[in-house]
Formats: C-alpha cells, sequence, structure tokens
C-alpha cells in the first residue's frame, strides 16, 4: 500500500469505540495520513422535529430532551424559553434559578462524561471509569430531582415541574465539595499527564479568524482564545446575577480545548455554590398555563438559545396559533463543528488523532440527525 | 450596527437581542451579503424552515449572528413550496453548505450554485422529502414496517380511553 502511494478509504465508525455516537467519517489515507475526509450521519435518525409537529405541548415536551442523550437538559430549556416567549409567559425568579442549577448540574455532567471519552481516544481508560463514576453521582442527584438519571423531562414552559426536595441544596453542596477534591487528581492523571500533552499539543489546530467567520462555537472558539459565551454574550435565566469566568486558552488545538474544560468544571462548580447560596427559599416554581389541550402557541416564530457543555445551542421555533407547534429546528453545535470543521481539521493528520480530535470538538451525532 | 441596517431595511424589534427583516427571494444573495459586510452580523448560525401548506409556502429564516455573539438577526423569506429554490450561500459562509444540503433533503429546496445536495441523514429516499407537511409519518410506517409479533390485540388508545369511560359511567349509572 505505502509503496505504492495509493489512497486507501477507510471507514472511521459508526461501530468505533473513537466515535462519539453513531457517526462515519469516510478517510483517504496515505498510508497513516488522511488526505480526506467526509462525514456520514444517517445511523440514528428518529425524527424528532417531524414528531413534534403532530403534538401538543405537553406530547412534544416528553422527546425534546432525547435529542441529545449526553446532555438533554439545554433541548428542554431551549423548548420552554421559546414556548415561554411565543405565549408570553414570565417564569418565577426561583424557577429561574433552579433551572440554572439544572442546567449547570448537566454541564457538569456532560464534561465528566467528556472526559471518559477524550481520555479512551488515546487509550487512558482508567480516568474515563473515575468520571464516569463521578457523573453518576450527579444523575443520582438529578434522580432524586426529577425521577430520571439522564432524560429529566423537568423543564416545562411555565416553570419546572417538581418542587425542591428537602435537604436537595444541601446534598448538593456536599456533592460539589466532593468533586472539587477529585479534581487534582484529574489534574495528575489527565490534564498534567505527559501522555496527553504529547498526543494533544499541537493536534487538531484550528484558525482562528475562520473560527468567528464560520460560527464555531464553545470550546473550539474559547480554544482558540476568544472569549464568547452565551450565558455573558446574550444573558438567560439568573446567569447576569452570577459571578463567573469565561476560560480561554490560544493553543486552537486539542490540548487547548480540553484546558478550557478543564476550567469550566471549576467555573460550573462556583456558579452551583452561588446558585445555592441565592437561592429563594418562596415562590413558585410554575406559573399557570393553559390545560395542555388548550395551550395554544401564537402565530409568530422566535430563536433562542443557551451555552450548552459544548458551545451554542439553539432552537428555532414557530407557532401557527394552534395546539402544535409549526415548525422546531435545532441548531447544535455538532452539524457545524461535524462537517464544515472537522472534514477541514482532519485533512493530513494522522489516523490514530481521529477520535482524539473529534472528542475535543465535542460532537454528538443524535443532534445532528434531530 | 442596527442603526445601520435601518437606514436600509424595516427592522422588527423581536427581544432585546433578537432583530427580523423580511426580503424577497431575488434579494436574499445581496441582502446577506451587505449585512455579513456592512454590519457585525457577520456569521451563519442557522438556516431554518417552515411550511405552510395552507399558503403554499415555505417560509426560510437565515439567521445572522454578532461578532460578539449578542445579538441576532433572522432575514426571512417565502418562496413558493412548488419548484422550490434559491441561491446558495456557500460563497459567502461555508458552514451553509451543510445546512442547505439538509434542508434539500428534508423540503426538497434546491439551492441553486450548491453542488453537494446528496444524501444527508436519509438514504435513497424516494419518497415525499419527510418535513413537507403533507408526508404522513403514520401511514409511511405502516407501509414500510411490519409490526413485531406479540402486539396483534393492540388497542387504538384513544377508542379505548372512551369505551372505557363509557364503561365508568355505565357501572355508576347503574349503581345509582
Amino acid at each position: 500500500m505505502q509503496k505504492n502511494r495509493e489512497l486507501i478509504k477507510i471507514f472511521h465508525g459508526p461501530q468505533h469505540p473513537g466515535i462519539t455516537g453513531n457517526m462515519s467519517i469516510e478517510l483517504d489515507l496515505l498510508g497513516e495520513t488522511i488526505k480526506g475526509a467526509k462525514t456520514h450521519v444517517g445511523y440514528l435518525h428518529r425524527g424528532f422535529e417531524k414528531l413534534v409537529e403532530r403534538r401538543t405541548i405537553i406530547q412534544a415536551f416528553t422527546i425534546v430532551c432525547r435529542i441529545c442523550v449526553p446532555e438533554p437538559d439545554p433541548n428542554e430549556e431551549n423548548f420552554a424559553r421559546a414556548i415561554e416567549n411565543l405565549a408570553g409567559i414570565e417564569i418565577s425568579e426561583k424557577a429561574k434559578y433552579i433551572r440554572t442549577m439544572v442546567l449547570e448540574m448537566a454541564r457538569l455532567s456532560s464534561l465528566m462524561l467528556w472526559m471518559g471519552g477524550q481520555s479512551g481516544s488515546i487509550g487512558l481508560g482508567t480516568i474515563g471509569q473515575w468520571s464516569i463514576y463521578d457523573r453518576d453521582l450527579i444523575l443520582d442527584l438529578f434522580e432524586e430531582l426529577t425521577g430520571g438519571r439522564v432524560y429529566h423531562m423537568y423543564i416545562y414552559p411555565g416553570g419546572v415541574r417538581r418542587e425542591l426536595p428537602d435537604g436537595f441544596l444541601g446534598r448538593l453542596s456536599q456533592l460539589l465539595d466532593h468533586l472539587e477534591k477529585r479534581l487534582p487528581l484529574y489534574d495528575n492523571v489527565f490534564f498534567e499527564n505527559s501522555t496527553f500533552k504529547k498526543r494533544a499539543i499541537g493536534v487538531g489546530v484550528v484558525n482562528r479568524d475562520e473560527a468567528l467567520r464560520n460560527g464555531y462555537v464553545g470550546q473550539v472558539l474559547r480554544g482558540c482564545g476568544i472569549k464568547r459565551d452565551v450565558r455573558r454574550d446574550n444573558p438567560y435565566l439568573v446567569y447576569e446575577k452570577l459571578d463567573f469566568e469565561i476560560p480561554t486558552f490560544d493553543g486552537c488545538d486539542v490540548y487547548a480545548r480540553a484546558m478550557v474544560r478543564r476550567q469550566e468544571i471549576r467555573e460550573s462548580i462556583k456558579i452551583l455554590r452561588q446558585v445555592i447560596e441565592q437561592m429563594p427559599t418562596e415562590g413558585a416554581i410554575m406559573q399557570k398555563i393553559p390545560k395542555h389541550r388548550k395551550f395554544k402557541i401564537p402565530k409568530d416564530d422566535t430563536f433562542v438559545a443557551v451555552e450548552s457543555a459544548r458551545g451554542e445551542y439553539g432552537f428555532y421555533m414557530a407557532g401557527d396559533g394552534t395546539e402544535q407547534i409549526r415548525r422546531m429546528q435545532v441548531k447544535g453545535p455538532s452539524l457545524i463543528h461535524g462537517f464544515t470543521l472537522l472534514e477541514n481539521l482532519l485533512v493530513d493528520e494522522e489516523l490514530s488523532n481521529v477520535a482524539l480530535i473529534m472528542n475535543s470538538l465535542g460532537i454528538c451525532p443524535p443532534e445532528i440527525e434531530r | 450596527m442596527i442603526k445601520i441596517l435601518k437606514k436600509h431595511y424595516e427592522i422588527e424589534e423581536k427581544g432585546e437581542r433578537l432583530f427580523k427583516i423580511y426580503i424577497k427571494k431575488e434579494d436574499l444573495l445581496k441582502t446577506i451579503d451587505f449585512i455579513s459586510l456592512s454590519s457585525n452580523f457577520m456569521t451563519l448560525s442557522q438556516i431554518s424552515c417552515a411550511d405552510w401548506i395552507e399558503d403554499e409556502i415555505f417560509t426560510l429564516n437565515y439567521i445572522l449572528t454578532t461578532e460578539k455573539r449578542d445579538k441576532n438577526l433572522m432575514v426571512e423569506t417565502n418562496i413558493p413550496r412548488i419548484e422550490s429554490k434559491l441561491p446558495t450561500l456557500l460563497n459567502i459562509f461555508p458552514q451553509a453548505e451543510v445546512m442547505e444540503r439538509d434542508l434539500h433533503e428534508m423540503y426538497g429546496i434546491d439551492f441553486i450554485g450548491n453542488h453537494t445536495l446528496y444524501d444527508f441523514a436519509l438514504e435513497d429516499w424516494k419518497e415525499i422529502p419527510p418535513l413537507r407537511r403533507e408526508f404522513d409519518t403514520l401511514k409511511y410506517v405502516n407501509e414500510q414496517f411490519d409490526f413485531r409479533a406479540g402486539r396483534e390485540d393492540n388497542k387504538d388508545v384513544k377508542a379505548e380511553i372512551k369505551r372505557r369511560r363509557a364503561e365508568a359511567k355505565r357501572l355508576k349509572n347503574a349503581k345509582k
């Protein structure tokens, strides 16, 4: 093969441990070097956007969280906020705090999962076992709060569905103490690990100007030293009242993106501590909304977005004056990162770096095929 | 920034940080080009489409975002549902390629100048593009797939609820 200097074609995924979900990358290889890459999706198309159009709000609400498996809550928040915008519903201060808490817990959970995937992509499997254990502790609290571990169906138009259980904030605080104690451990075995540094520094370098122009988001931008975060730039819920930093690193490579995430775990813990401290003790968690069969959405449209653990995550939504949504379209980070960015970034990289680069971009295929 | 655009377009303020303009489909390319060069709305965040079958139109919204990512501008245009065509934005925004491919597959819209409008998430799809309103998901499923064995006694949920309610009412009346 190398002797003849001919290209060979291989498919990286959909059944590959280094692929973050059901997705395939068609690679043209010259030896171990990638000369062309093409992303293929369609292995997990469930047609959520179509299904939503034929359901009432409460029926649609149960499926939107399933659009992205590792991080379902931004879907719930976007869905609820888009409907609230269209229907003119203002939620209570307490509901805003609880939603912020849920979104930050989801961010922590997703970053822990990412750490497992990224470390696994270079053979550091043990780290994944530890971080997934810590993620499970967060899921325990989610189960207590919402009844579900992965899919929560908790954030509903008008507020949230259940009151905080007695002592919940105390248990959350204890969990944050535990996670903070674990962070130096993760630094030693992963972020400061020489194996990871050797593999990640200078790999998957994103062009800074393209990052802004092509609409890249999240850690891809912040890993290029560009301070962009929806929570600060286009604030929602109670983020304006909270004190937190937007970490940036200048490397533009896999390592810079990992270091951004490392710092984001700390910032997320900081946010949660403030939420616990400022959480209103009184107030309704749910506004009065029409009964679900009479909950009509005015004929209008809107666009809302949150900062998910992987970057800006938006929903376009149009109502038509009936109980059903005329159109709900998801805008996640993965579509642009998985096609426009990944296909270019892989060219001239080594085959062994495919999983590493893909993980660093925060691509979630289920969210492409919503 | 918005002031510059206000000189040229009628802008609807949909929120503190969300704006909208309405344009004709013929003006799409020059409008987006003008906005991306002359204002701070320098990147394309999403191309969304809604099917208004009763009006025989598709409504497309090109959502542009500022360099600081603090404001969004929706550029809305309508196109007929039959022989729906629009120019591609590929030469302005590379990310438009995959967004247009997605919409071509789901609605059958042709984006003139985009040569990669091949399969996206569906493979060898021969039916009506699935996000068009006239595509009936349930009918498609019933025609294409067989139900798993053991579900022969499946009941229609709505009919069953109705039957049970009527039965409960009948028993209640009988007790009286």
